[in-house]
């Protein structure tokens, strides 16, 4: 005969795998939504940026006979378009209603400063408010482009004439930057903190709705009654019910990581700047021994969860129990991005934040092997703990026959 | 056989109930709810009791410690001898419990369920299957076996249900209320299963609201009132003793007295 749990399993994963509901959050989700919102969001971002950057920008310059060599400038380049306005004074109120993107207000004693090798100052007006606009950073090049043709002119002036000598008088001390971090590192500790907690949101998902069904609604459909009654020690029915809620994280986690892993092979050349290097950083192995410790992340959460599950007398109240749970996980995901919490052996015990450290790590490759062991020796007993209690919390009538 | 001896099975209150003012209910005392207060009974091998109460009066609670999915604060239950409380893993092999609420996976099939429950029941897949081909046949469930349980009527449910609790060839047979909500054809076949399993020798318990059931089917009749048993003996006895020839109202008079004492 098999063992009981066996039984329980293999008959539990066939209910889970015939609903719908299981089937999208669990597969459907992490294998077309997953990439499709990858995908949406990255394509959207460079789209913006493509826009900000090559989007015809309208303005207005009052005084371009003070420095007519500027105005030109800005006349002959690409992306720019002089319109008139009525005065000065009503720059303000063109860009805040969208009429022009900037205006340059030129003062009169500009010609003169200029001339006389004196610093000019010239009025910038345009909307700083907007966060994507890129009116400041294309306007300013045009400034420095036309603030380098003339600091060439004067040093020419005053005998400085080789690019050598005018990046002497210009800068006499540079400061050469050596950091130890390498570009990996920098990237790693700015994103590895976020993307744990993206993994370990699947890993919850997955578990959620198997947990609801295989708890609550063995109660709420009137099974669990009958299964109670069947000659196999509590503990094999626990065992069986836990490793179908459990399968049901690891299948979430290991798809939403194959979906992501497959991604990136496709799309990773298509990415430039920190973008590119931000996602070159992460590679298969980093992947895989991700999924490695995001298993015993997914057993505490099954066990977790099945216990408040088999608590509930039907599947909303589950819900409603269980989705407190979602929003605490935050906390120790969150603890791992606060600074100064490094991995070590203080924090190598700490569940979740943990694996969200060591993950951190990992992106920024840093990891020090070593402290695998404990992050797993400690998310498997606390594991353990739970289906320990989970077991015991299956033996009491209270909980069982609640009313 | 069943032996029951003295009963009881006492409920924590719920502090907000314990606190209360209000106490309409003579079984909560204290902090406990007497749900069974030292009932006593017995049911031969090859004979049915009904078991008869109004709501709440203890009968779920009764056969759901016979079935041991509930463990008794005390008293004695004896199966063929057999302490109950003992070795509830051997005796859970003896004892088929249905009743009106026991439900099915929705999304298993009537075969896929029987074998589910056949196999934690330790039978081997050939025994198995020719035991759910012989009950299929004999509870007219050939042409809904491979469907969804799910898709299936009230009556088609509680079919497989009690197939479900004869899977492993149970000696003794626990039915609560099983019956309710099945039209008159429906409930008709579900009873004769109970007449079957008389014929076959097997002890069944058969908790009902209904006395026409309970006139068709039942050797012996227990009466359960607020967790205590009000009258243990035959159909005939419960009409002599109370001078009445309809069950409804003989039933009405064996528990009224008390109804009344407790007041």
């Amino acid at each position: 005969m098999k063992a009981g749990f066996r039984i329980v399993f293999f008959k539990e994963m066939r209910d889970i795998l015939r609903d719908r509901k299981t089937l999208l959050l669990m597969i459907v989700l992490p294998i077309v939504a997953v990439p499709l919102l990858l995908n949406l969001l990255i394509g959207f971002v460079m789209k913006q940026e493509e826009e900000a950057r090559t989007e015809v920008l309208e303005y207005v310059v009052f005084g371009a006979a003070h420095a007519p060599e500027l105005a030109k400038r800005f006349a002959a380049a690409d992306g720019f378009e002089q319109v008139s306005l009525g005065s000065a004074d009503e720059l303000a109120g063109a860009i805040r209603e969208d009429r022009i993107d900037f205006g340059l207000v030129i003062p009169e004693q500009a010609a003169a400063r200029l001339s006389d090798l004196e610093q000019a100052t010239i009025e910038f007006h345009y909307d700083n408010a907007s966060a994507s606009s890129k009116v400041e950073e294309r306007v300013g090049d045009m400034v420095e482009a036309f603030n380098e043709e003339l600091t060439a002119e004067r040093l020419a002036k005053l005998g400085v004439s080789s690019s050598r000598e005018r990046k002497a008088v210009l800068k006499p001390v540079r400061l050469e930057e050596k950091g130890t971090g390498d570009l990996r590192e920098v990237i790693g500790d700015q994103i590895g903190g976020m993307v744990p907690y993206f993994f370990i949101a699947f890993c919850f998902m997955g578990v959620v709705y198997p947990a609801i069904h295989l708890g609550a609604g063995e109660k709420e459909r009137g099974t669990l009654e009958t299964l109670l009654l069947a000659p196999i020690p509590r503990h094999q029915l626990v065992i069986g019910k836990f490793l179908a809620v459990f399968s049901g994280g690891i299948i979430a986690v290991l798809l939403n990581l194959a979906s992501v892993g497959t991604w990136l092979a496709i799309k990773a050349g298509e990415f430039r700047g920190v973008l590119g290097s931000l996602i070159g950083a992460i590679d298969t192995l980093d992947l895989v021994l991700l999924a490695l410790m995001l298993i015993p992340v997914a057993a505490m959460f099954a066990a977790l969860l099945l216990s408040v599950s088999i608590f509930a007398r039907n599947s909303p109240e589950a819900s409603t129990l269980i989705s407190p749970f979602g929003i605490v996980l935050i906390v120790p995901a969150v603890l791992a991005l606060l600074p100064g919490v490094e991995l070590n052996w203080f924090w190598a015990w700490v569940p979740v934040t943990n694996v969200s450290l060591a993950m951190k790590e990992l992106l920024k490759g840093t990891m020090d092997y070593s402290m695998l062991l404990a992050i797993f020796a400690s998310s498997t007993l606390i594991a353990v703990g739970l289906l320990f209690f989970c077991a015991k919390w299956f033996n009491r009538e209270s909980v069982l026959f609640r009313v | 056989m069943l032996q029951v001896t003295s009963l009881t099975k006492t409920f924590r209150l719920a502090r907000k109930k314990r606190d209360s003012a209000e106490r309409t209910d003579p079984r909560e005392r204290g902090r406990w709810f007497h749900a069974l207060d030292g009932v006593d009974l017995g049911v031969q091998r090859g004979q049915v009791l009904g078991l008869l109460g109004q709501n709440g009066a203890g009968k779920t609670t009764l056969l759901r410690i016979l079935s041991t999915s509930l463990k008794p604060a005390s008293g004695v239950v004896l199966c063929d001898g057999e302490d109950l409380t003992r070795d509830p893993l051997e005796i859970r092999k003896r004892i088929g419990f249905v009743s009106g609420n026991t439900g099915l996976y929705g999304r298993l099939t009537a075969r896929e369920m029987l074998r589910y429950y056949g196999r934690l029941h330790g039978m081997a897949t050939a025994a198995l299957d020719e035991r759910i081909g012989f009950l299929s046949r004999r509870l007219d469930m050939e042409r809904f076996l491979d469907q969804r349980n799910e898709t299936l009527s009230s009556g088609m449910r509680q079919k497989v249900s009690i197939a479900r609790a004869l899977v492993h060839d149970p000696e003794i047979l626990l039915f609560d209320e099983l019956t309710t909500g099945l039209d008159v054809a429906a409930a008709e076949s579900v009873l004769q299963v109970v007449t079957d399993c008389r014929g076959e020798g097997r002890t069944v318990l058969f908790s009902t609201h209904h006395m026409d059931e309970v006139d068709q089917l039942c050797d012996g009749v227990a009466i359960l009132h607020e967790g205590r048993l009000c009258f243990e003996g035959g159909v005939d006895a419960m009409r002599s003793e109370t001078g009445e020839s309809f069950l409804d109202k003989a039933f009405l008079k064996l528990i009224r007295p008390k109804t009344e004492e407790t007041q």
